[in-house]
């Protein structure tokens, strides 16, 4: 029940935050790794978007009821992958900034976490007025109340 | 639960199968008044085009994930599905370089012993085994044989 | 949601209040008014309209959130086209310094009418500081005040304050690491001692250590300097 480690991606696929938790449970990389990672993970994350196998019939099943005001979601992208030895879970916000966050395949309370970390980041890093947006995030606060939190959660 | 759609691509990363299993769109029985629907015709050619797009899109997709997630977990990892709102991703991936994948939707579980009786008792069976299939599938040649097509329709109609 | 009082200078004008002199207020407090033929009336209860927070909704509070991305802009205004961290932390005392004299005033007159008095010392007029001032703006007190030790400078007292609230959730990059925003709580303070002539200079220190295992991380001291001439008045008054 480990949470391993969290990237956050910008609106255009920079890499703007990463730091990792828990040794053993990632392959250690590079920083140079971790910026071209989130660049593919972002392109993909696109990709997947448009992959949707129910894109045509959605829209002719529900053109007779959008009279009734109802708006089909958008198709939205990648939100959780899966592998043998980890999980990835991917939270899109409205402003386009993705949150992914690196678990053990037993986590259970991913939500939760994801939420908790979006709170921090709203708090800690929108409300400082030293960080400027789109760039990399590097506000003390935001580092220490995170890192003493997910120690928490990984403690249990 | 229900399958959309099945893939194989093999060792050349070209797209040897493809199969969708998707209900086909509804006539629309009164006419709207919002938007225009696309006659069914129509969107069999269209789909038909943008079907091999999607093939590529798909192996461009998985192949990419694939590569993240052996860098992040170690050389012995091995990508086993992810999930969006709308369907979910299932790959399979054969010591051959044969890589299996398969569209379902959101609320199934893992597919991985599917796709791995598929590949056993299927592929193997009706062509690996079948003396008139050549080695090389270039283009698709010899997997879409009879045997193969109903045995693949029949299993999957089992499971849905 | 912190309890942020509405002491900040506002200059709105509610519509439903009319200033009549001799009423306190419509249903102010909800005192009856006592009549005395022609002379000023207050309500029975002493509760005047200053008494009343203008901002009247169910909860009269301000979520903490707003403030943050107010302040967060006020810095950011601030640091346009500035040369050094001095003069961001000067531009940021200058925008408290009108509150300051605001609210002394206010404070002074909300409290109950025996105790309404004017500081006349020093250490009267800091514990009004650090009780009252901060009771309105923080909803706590100020957790230290201190006379300075160092001979040399005998005009120098400090209140010392763990957790500005200003500064929750401001993180200052490593460039600018001397600089507080607390400055404009200094401003704040400096505004309270000049409107009550004890001329000062008010500056925010941080002592916060970065280690691990800190417990106040962003503590801050207010450094309070009073003129030469306020220490001359008070000892004469001493004497006197």
């Amino acid at each position: 029940m480990t949470i391993f480690a969290l990237i956050i991606i910008n609106k255009a696929g920079g890499l703007i935050y990463h730091r990792t938790f828990h040794e053993g449970g990632l392959q250690k990389i590079s920083t140079n790794d971790y910026l071209v990672l989130a660049g593919t993970f972002h392109g993909v994350h696109a990709i997947t978007a448009r992959l949707n196998p129910l894109g045509n019939h959605n829209t002719n099943r529900l053109s007779s009821s959008s009279s009734a005001g109802i708006r089909p979601d958008p198709p939205s992208g990648l939100e959780v992958l899966e592998s043998e030895n980890f999980r990835m879970q991917c939270f899109t916000t409205m402003t386009g900034i993705k949150f992914l966050l690196f678990s053990d395949t037993t986590q259970t309370n991913v939500d939760i976490i994801m939420r908790r970390v979006y709170e921090m980041y709203t708090d800690y890093v929108m409300k400082n007025p030293f960080y400027q947006l789109e760039m990399p995030v590097r506000c003390d606060l935001f580092d220490r109340k995170l890192l003493s939190y997910i120690r928490e959660m990984n403690s249990r | 639960m229900a399958i959309y759609s099945f893939y194989i691509f093999d060792r050349h990363t070209e797209c040897i199968y493809s199969r969708t299993w998707l209900p086909p769109p509804a006539p629309p029985s009164q006419s709207s008044a919002d938007g225009p629907h696309i006659p069914p015709p129509q969107s069999q050619t269209l789909s038909a085009k943008s079907s091999s797009d999607n093939a590529k899109l798909i192996f461009g997709t998985v192949f990419s994930l694939r590569n993240m997630v052996r860098k992040l977990g170690g050389d012995d990892d091995a990508f086993i599905s992810f999930r969006t709102a709308q369907y979910k991703l299932h790959y399979y991936e054969t010591a051959s370089n044969l890589r299996l994948v398969m569209l379902t939707d959101t609320s199934t579980l893992s597919m991985r012993n599917v796709l791995h009786q598929i590949y056993i008792n299927l592929w193997v069976e009706y062509v690996v085994k079948n003396p008139l299939s050549p080695v090389e599938h270039k283009g698709g040649e010899g997997v879409r044989n009879e045997m193969f097509e109903m045995g693949l329709d029949q299993f999957v109609r089992g499971l849905m | 949601m912190s309890h942020l009082g509405p002491g900040k200078a506002s200059t709105s004008v509610n519509g439903k209040d009319q200033i009549l002199p001799a009423i306190g207020g419509p249903g102010g407090g909800g005192g009856s008014s006592s009549s005395s033929g022609g002379a000023l009336r207050y309500p029975s209860n002493g509760k005047t309209i200053y008494h009343r927070p203008l901002n009247r909704s169910k909860t009269s509070e301000l979520s903490q959130a707003s403030f943050a991305y107010l302040f967060s802009e006020m810095v950011s205004y601030a640091q346009r086209r500035v040369t050094g961290i001095q003069e961001l932390e000067k531009r940021l005392n200058l925008q408290g310094h009108p509150i300051g004299l605001k609210l002394l005033d206010l404070l002074l007159i909300r409290e109950p009418p025996r105790s309404q008095t004017r500081p006349l010392n020093i250490i009267t007029l800091l514990h009004f500081i650090k009780i009252n001032l901060w009771m309105h703006l923080f909803g706590r007190q100020a957790d230290r005040l201190e006379k300075s030790s160092d001979a040399a400078t005998p005009d120098e007292y400090m209140i010392i304050d763990n957790e500005p609230l200003v500064n929750a959730y401001i993180s200052v990059p490593k460039e600018m690491s001397q600089l507080n925003c607390a400055a404009f709580v200094a401003g704040i303070i400096e505004g309270v001692c000049d409107g009550a002539v004890f001329p000062a200079r008010v500056t925010a220190h941080s002592v916060g250590g970065k280690e691990e295992g800190e417990m106040w991380p962003g503590k801050t001291v207010f450094l309070v300097k009073f003129q030469p001439e306020v220490l001359e008045r008070e000892a004469l008054i001493g004497k006197g």
